[in-house]
């Protein structure tokens, strides 16, 4: 077993089996338990693959700055693989929220005191606290942010902050600061679908809050394995391609 | 590519169905995704896996000359799963020597590679069980 699968083994043992800290949230709360993918059949549309929305948010001159020097393998100004900026390529994680356009399913486990996200993609794991604490002041700015939520009702609403600036917010090469917030409000829109309401902050990068959606829906898959630096494959095969000279030689 | 490979037609066609999350990984910028291009050959090596499976064939042209083409689609997991298909994926689903016809948007520069959009085996059967091919048949 390599080093991150054991990482990752360990983390979600301890997270499932562990003695749970008694809850101290608020609500009644509501079982999101499952693996869950996304919807494609009640989210269609062409840009959901690589974006929230299909218009660009509202930016500031900051980061249209650097929206104009991202280089991204989606949308209309993409470019192949082995000519982005785009981080995840290097094998950085792709942040909050954009780690949800990436078309792999995820495990949601509940214990009393979190809400885990276990992501196929690269084997992410979010933790979603949910046992009152507050937002921690003494970490790191984070790749996927620190996740704290709460109850109300049925709904699990969550605000995450205290990220980096190195992530997209998308696919598509949208920057943010660390000045990045992000509230998610998740909730059982029927038995089979989960819906995601997302409003995505950040004074530095955004003139104005912007809000996204995603629905997903209850698959009986079980979350296989994505290793971001098998990576190398695909680029070898896309030097390949990119250096045909025609067949002469 | 040497010679002109008998079994190769272009077609140029509108939306596919599997083309707008055909590629999980990336987006297609080395392909022409306005066209779609047919091979038929002989598979000389499946390559299962991840980010994305790649399939090799053996193109014989009209004088006999040989030309080896590639195909890109998505990861083993999805198509294990049969998120994009109606046949279950394996490593061992296509074997070298299986005469196939692989369907696909053509690389920008001409060489000989498809971002893939549907696998017919030797049967003729769609193993990505597009509706491209299904309402061809």
């Amino acid at each position: 077993m390599s080093k991150p699968m054991i990482v990752w083994a360990a983390v979600y043992v301890a997270a499932v089996y562990s003695p749970t800290i008694q809850s101290q949230s608020v609500g009644h709360g509501a079982d999101f338990s499952g693996v869950w993918s996304q919807d494609r059949g009640a989210q269609p549309e062409r840009f959901r693959n690589h974006a929230f929305t299909e218009e660009l948010p509202p930016m500031t001159e900051w980061a249209q700055e650097r929206f104009d020097q991202s280089k991204p393998t989606f949308g209309p100004r993409n470019v192949p693989v082995l000519e982005t900026n785009d981080p995840v390529y290097e094998c950085f994680p792709p942040g909050t929220p954009r780690v949800y356009l990436h078309p792999f399913p995820m495990e949601i486990v509940q214990t009393s005191d979190r809400v885990l996200m276990v992501f196929e993609y690269d084997h992410l794991i979010r933790q979603i606290y949910i046992d009152g604490r507050e937002h921690r002041t003494d970490l790191a700015p984070m790749w996927m942010g620190d996740s704290i939520g709460h109850w109300e009702g049925d709904v699990l609403v969550v605000e995450t902050v205290n990220f980096n600036d190195k992530t997209w917010t998308d696919r598509r090469g949208v920057p943010h600061s660390d000045q990045l917030r992000v509230i998610e409000r998740i909730r059982r829109i029927s038995d089979e679908n989960l819906q995601i309401d997302i409003t995505i902050e950040d004074p530095v990068a955004f003139t104005e809050p912007w809000v996204g959606t995603r629905i997903y829906r209850a698959v009986d898959w079980d979350v296989e394995e994505f290793i971001c630096m098998d990576n190398v494959n695909f680029e070898a095969f896309e030097r390949e391609v990119l250096n045909y000279d025609g067949g002469v030689n | 590519m040497n010679g002109k490979a008998a079994n190769i037609v272009l077609l140029v066609s509108g939306v596919l169905a599997l083309s707008v999350d055909a590629l999980a990984h990336h987006g297609a910028a080395a392909y022409n995704t306005q066209a779609t291009v047919e091979v038929a050959g002989k598979v000389t090596q499946f390559e299962f896996i991840n980010p994305h499976v790649l399939i090799y064939m053996s193109v014989t042209g009209e004088d006999g000359s040989t030309t080896e083409w590639s195909g890109e689609i998505t990861s083993p997991n999805r198509l294990a799963r049969s998120e994009r298909s109606t046949v279950r994926w394996s490593k061992d689903l296509l074997q070298i020597g299986d005469e196939i016809v692989l369907i696909g948007n053509p690389a920008r520069n001409g060489a000989p590679s498809l971002r893939l959009l549907e696998v017919v085996d030797s049967d003729g059967r769609g193993l990505l069980g597009s509706d491209y091919w299904s309402e061809r048949r």
